[in-house]
């Protein structure tokens, strides 16, 4: 494959690398707290109308933490196109990373969307997002199958943006909560956009750039 | 709510800090006399018109130097006492007093001439001590000293009551004009700034939590709460949502918080340091769910998460 051959580590790579491992560190303490599996730990606190009044949504809320957490990691290590001495290790992560994705991950991910906290406008970003999250790694598959390498890679680098949407809500609510500590749900709300459009504005960016 | 977020955040900027619910203490003992004497026949009860409830204010002068003998003081201390006679029979008078979360039994004697009680606290608690006062009309002046003086903030005390019935009052709400600042949690922050010659310099402010209006309309003890009602509430509303109900059930706050919350009105009375057996089924159904709101924004509302 064209670019996976080994090149020596830049500082930038290395530091990515440190970053991604901590906030993958902390996306997986938020995992492990829905393990055993319970119907009101965490999130689902204050999520109780929708788990009593809606038998499917357990489901999907499972299906989207356990799932989630490998698409995290399995697209991390396909984004960054080394195979570290083990063979078709981008290939094995990449599909790990779509499949997880398009069958679990995405679709609950948009159902609870659906139903997400802070009122119509954090629903209305959360399953956008979703819908093109989903898009643009069932693009990516079908462009890798059809070998066209360039446009695989820049539809991946959309797909992965959306996906650290995860981790950069989570990080802009920390920041505005320590600036402003607005209610919860205002956060939420605005938390819900910023997540992801500065994400995928940044990768069209360098892809219009022809960087990526 | 969304167009003030910022303003409010502006002119007073509130942090949620972590305190824990107001505890409930399950044990105890509500007996009010001190040592349960055997008499053959009751002794007659005398002038009963003065059984009841007396409440107001219980203030102190404070002397932070540690020279508890001198006179000099630099502080007042501003507290909600409430007596509660229960019996006064020609040689003794049978009550409690309620002060802090703290109640405590007193035994004393009622001067008939003078309307005047000397009311003893039995002294195995550090905070004990003699209530010397008077009835005029439905009021109750005096004074209170510990017998520990070196113990508590303020050895001597005044205390102007008047005499009130408890009622329990669904609608009883927190006055819309009340202080809704939390001056008992202060968070500090450190501040920067550059001076002239390019000096990083820092200092410290502390910032208080503020409640939102929320806690004007939301009353737990009238309406079924949802978690949509809740949802966009800070921790400090909800808390202050939770515990009027237990305000109106004459609860007896040990935090300060909520004592400078509804000391304000003009209905709360602290008459126990236990309510929660009196607590309807509504109420303890949104007690649960505010419990379970007010954990989650403890844990969660300035984590990285959700």
């Amino acid at each position: 494959m064209f670019s996976l051959k080994s090149k020596p580590y830049s500082l930038f790579k290395i530091l990515l690398f440190i970053g991604f491992a901590y906030f993958f560190w902390l996306m997986l303490k938020i995992t492990l707290e829905y393990i055993p599996i319970q119907k009101n730990v965490s999130f689902l606190m204050i999520k109780q109308t929708e788990v009593e009044e809606r038998q499917e949504y357990l489901y999907f809320f499972y299906a989207h933490v356990y799932s989630s957490i490998f698409v995290l990691l399995s697209g991390f290590f396909a984004i960054i196109r080394r195979n570290f001495g083990i063979k078709n290790f981008h290939k094995i992560n990449g599909k790990i990373y779509v499949f997880l994705l398009l069958l679990l991950a995405a679709p609950s991910g948009i159902y609870m969307g659906v139903f997400a906290n802070g009122g119509l406008w954090s629903q209305i970003s959360f399953v956008i997002l979703g819908v093109l999250w989903w898009y643009s790694t069932f693009k990516a598959f079908l462009l890798i199958r059809d070998k066209q390498f360039k446009k695989h890679q820049q539809w991946m680098w959309r797909s992965y943006a959306l996906a650290l949407s995860a981790i950069m809500l989570r990080l802009w609510k920390i920041i505005i909560v320590y600036l402003f500590a607005p209610p919860p749900m205002d956060v939420y709300q605005i938390v819900a956009w910023l997540g992801w459009i500065p994400n995928l504005i940044l990768i069209e960016f360098l892809i219009y750039k022809k960087i990526l | 709510m969304k167009n003030t977020l910022f303003t409010i955040v502006a002119v007073s900027i509130t942090f949620t800090i972590s305190c824990k619910k107001e505890e409930k203490i399950m044990s105890v003992d509500n007996n009010d006399s001190i040592q349960t004497v055997q008499e053959v026949a009751p002794k007659p009860e005398l002038n009963q018109e003065l059984y009841g409830l007396y409440t107001g204010e219980f203030n102190g002068k404070m002397n932070t130097t540690g020279d508890y003998d001198s006179d000099y003081y630099d502080g007042v201390e501003y507290k909600k006492i409430t007596l509660k006679i229960n019996k006064i029979t020609n040689d003794s008078v049978y009550g409690h007093s309620i002060v802090n979360g703290n109640q405590r039994p007193f035994r004393g004697i009622f001067n008939e001439n003078a309307k005047s009680f000397v009311l003893d606290e039995p002294g195995n608690d550090q905070t004990d001590g003699r209530f010397e006062v008077h009835i005029k009309g439905d009021s109750m002046y005096g004074s209170w000293a510990a017998y520990n003086k070196s113990a508590v903030k303020s050895g001597k005390k005044e205390l102007k009551l008047v005499k009130k019935e408890f009622v329990y009052n669904p609608n009883f709400m927190l006055d819309e004009n009340s202080d809704l600042i939390d001056w008992s949690n202060p968070k500090e922050f450190k501040e920067r700034y550059t001076t002239e010659d390019g000096k990083e310099n820092s200092y410290t402010v502390e910032k208080n939590r503020i409640a939102s209006d929320a806690v004007f309309k939301l009353n737990a003890s009238k309406q079924k709460l949802s978690e949509k009602d809740l949802k966009n509430l800070r921790k400090l509303d909800m808390e202050i949502i939770k515990n009027a109900v237990y305000a109106r059930h004459g609860y007896s706050f040990k935090k300060e918080t909520f004592r400078h919350f509804f000391q304000q009105t003009d209905w709360y009375i602290p008459i126990s340091p236990d309510v929660e057996n009196e607590l309807s089924p509504l109420e303890k159904e949104n007690v649960v769910l505010l419990n379970r709101f007010i954990k989650y924004a403890e844990d969660k509302y300035d984590q990285f998460g959700r």
